[in-house]
């Protein structure tokens, strides 16, 4: 298996604080190249051929979402999508929090090939951190004439902003976060029109996932050939997993598309610690399904085939020592919170949820209960607005089907 | 203290800075009261249901006077796997309050989302201050100081 490094490559070698130490180690060369060698329309033919799909959850093609906002006239914007608030994913603040500038090469690159004069980072509302880190970060880009008017001597212009959000989940979904950019409330809007044909303030807007946008300086430096080779054909490249849970070794790890869930804990973690004893696992944060012990061979991609959705990557390991309970009360009342409440079906389904979650912790569960359960999870798999009444329900789903936490 | 009017003339009156300029009063003043909403409406040319609507959405911008100890417990995955809920029984048992009670006009104890803070959970925040891998344990220790 591959072992190529795209994202991580330099993490742990270069100061983030510091533009030189990206630039030592090669970085805004695929700038350069682009300003000096190619137009947009060669490299957009790249991207698309790569393969590279979205890292948001989706997966979307980024080559075909990028030509859908190039092929437009007129005034366009680039928003970079670091909102990142699916519970145990950290992958997105860890990129900024090791190599701000790889993200800011991608961010700028992926501007000017759309045609876009101005860009943003959407950063998460609680990423003071990472927010000072890519002021900086934009600052001495623009000192390097990598930003603003004129990028190296050319007549491309670009202009950077960061936004921050304010704590709300619903405002990673591109039509939300473009509503709360816009003053109103972090809503998602009724999609067609998409944001690539009237998005922010009406114009044409390209939202990509801040690790999607890390893969494009390296795409253009290296071709998109070599980038199709790594990971599964279906949706290659390299992917971000966070390890978290009963697990040796935690944290963020690159490896190619396509590796099964067993490597990734037992290879890239380490195992379990001593003395736990494996019992399921969760892809994809609070809105991801369940794998048992016998589904661990299943490799992960992007694919509508694959049977668990990669999502955002992270990978939590539960023993048997933990509470089923807890940990249903903690996807219930996430989302509970986090229901933007524009439908009923979510708002009244989240809440019922994690009504039903107190009870089966305090061992009261009726058989009315149960019955209505099973109500409440198709409506909310069926009927809701945005994907976040169908995330609401996976891991419940999961829960009485395959951990049995009803009884046969 | 900074007034309302200086801060709402750090930004342009367009609707995008609305939600940044909410944020800023929440944070500046505690919350964003009803009369600091309508110079806000009058400020943006917008009605004042319009600065509620906005405001209210968001966990970053408070409507309401805050009490003066706010704690903060996140029981997102990974911390709900490494004991936040023994943490949340131990806080209402030593606050004598039930959490997401929003009566207490001095205490205020919440179940909050992912921080992004995993791996280093349970994550308690005490009037914005943060505190990693908090056991049941170690709750007297850390609210003993606000009390
Ligand atoms: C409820 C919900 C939350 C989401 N949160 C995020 C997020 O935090 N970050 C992100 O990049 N995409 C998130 N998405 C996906 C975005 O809507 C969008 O598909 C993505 O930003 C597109 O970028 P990509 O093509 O690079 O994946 C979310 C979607 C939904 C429905
Ligand atoms: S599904 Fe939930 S989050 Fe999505 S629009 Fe409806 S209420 Fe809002």
């Amino acid at each position: 298996m591959s072992n190529t490094k795209i994202i991580t490559n330099n993490w742990g070698k270069i100061d983030p604080d510091k533009i030189e130490s990206y630039i030592a180690v090669g970085g805004y060369s695929a700038l350069k190249k682009f300003i000096r060698d190619l137009d947009a329309q060669t490299v957009l033919a790249e991207i698309k051929k790569s393969g590279l799909c979205g890292r948001g959850g989706a997966g979307f093609s980024t080559g075909d979402k990028l030509s859908l906002v190039a092929t437009q006239g007129g005034e366009k914007y680039f928003i970079c999508n670091l909102d990142e608030s699916e519970p145990g994913t950290h992958k997105d603040r860890s990129i900024v929090d090791n190599n701000p500038h790889v993200l800011l090469e991608g961010i700028i690159l992926s501007s000017l090939i759309i045609g876009a004069k101005k860009a943003f980072i959407y950063i998460n509302g609680h990423y003071e951190k990472q927010k000072e880190i890519l002021e900086m970060a934009l600052e001495q880009a623009e000192k390097n004439e990598f930003l603003g008017r004129g990028i190296i001597g050319s007549c491309y212009d670009l202009e950077v902003e960061i936004f921050q959000g304010a704590g709300a989940y619903v405002c990673g979904e591109e039509t939300a976060l473009i509503n709360s950019m816009e003053g109103n409330r972090g809503e998602p809007k009724l999609r067609p029109p998409y944001p690539t044909g009237s998005g922010l303030w009406g114009k044409p807007t390209c939202v990509n996932n801040a690790e999607t946008v890390s893969n494009i300086p390296w795409i253009i430096l290296n071709g998109a050939d070599a980038y199709s080779k790594i990971g599964a054909p279906c949706s290659p490249g390299t992917k971000l997993y966070i390890l978290g849970g009963s697990i040796r070794n935690p944290g963020v790890v690159e490896a190619p598309t396509g590796i099964t869930i067993r490597e990734l804990i037992f290879n890239f973690g380490g195992g379990l610690p001593r003395g736990k004893e494996f019992w399921f696992t969760q892809i994809g944060g609070a809105s991801g399904h369940l794998v048992l012990e016998s589904e661990l061979d299943t490799p992960l991609t992007f694919s509508r085939e694959c049977p668990v959705s990669l999502g955002s990557g992270a990978i939590l390991v539960v023993d048997r020592s933990v509470n089923i309970y807890d940990l249903i009360l903690s996807w219930t009342g996430f989302f509970r919170r986090e229901s933007c409440g524009k439908c009923l079906s979510c708002r009244e389904g989240t809440f019922r949820l994690h009504e039903i979650a107190g009870r089966l912790q305090d061992g009261e569960i009726s058989d009315r209960d149960k019955e209505s359960l099973k109500d409440i999870l198709w409506t909310l798999n069926n009927t809701t607005f945005c994907p976040l009444g169908k995330f609401a329900a996976t891991a419940m789903g999961d829960a009485i089907l395959k951990l049995k936490i009803l009884g046969d | 203290m900074r007034s309302i009017e200086k801060v709402l003339l750090e930004f342009d009156p367009e609707t995008r800075n609305l939600l940044p300029a909410l944020k800023k009063i929440s944070a500046a003043f505690g919350y964003v009261s009803e009369k600091d909403a309508k110079k806000t409406a009058e400020y943006f040319s917008i009605p004042l249901s319009k600065t509620y609507e906005t405001a209210s959405f968001y966990d970053l911008v408070w409507t309401k006077k805050q009490p003066s100890l706010a704690v903060q417990v996140c029981s997102g995955t990974n911390c709900a796997v490494s004991g936040s809920f023994e943490v949340i029984k131990e806080m209402e048992n030593y606050l004598k309050i039930k959490a997401g009670d929003g009566f207490n006009s001095k205490i205020k104890l919440e179940i909050i989302s992912c921080l992004g803070q995993c791996g280093e959970g349970p994550v308690v925040v005490v009037n914005g201050k943060i505190f990693t891998r908090v056991t049941a344990s170690g709750v007297h220790g850390i609210l003993e100081e606000w009390l």
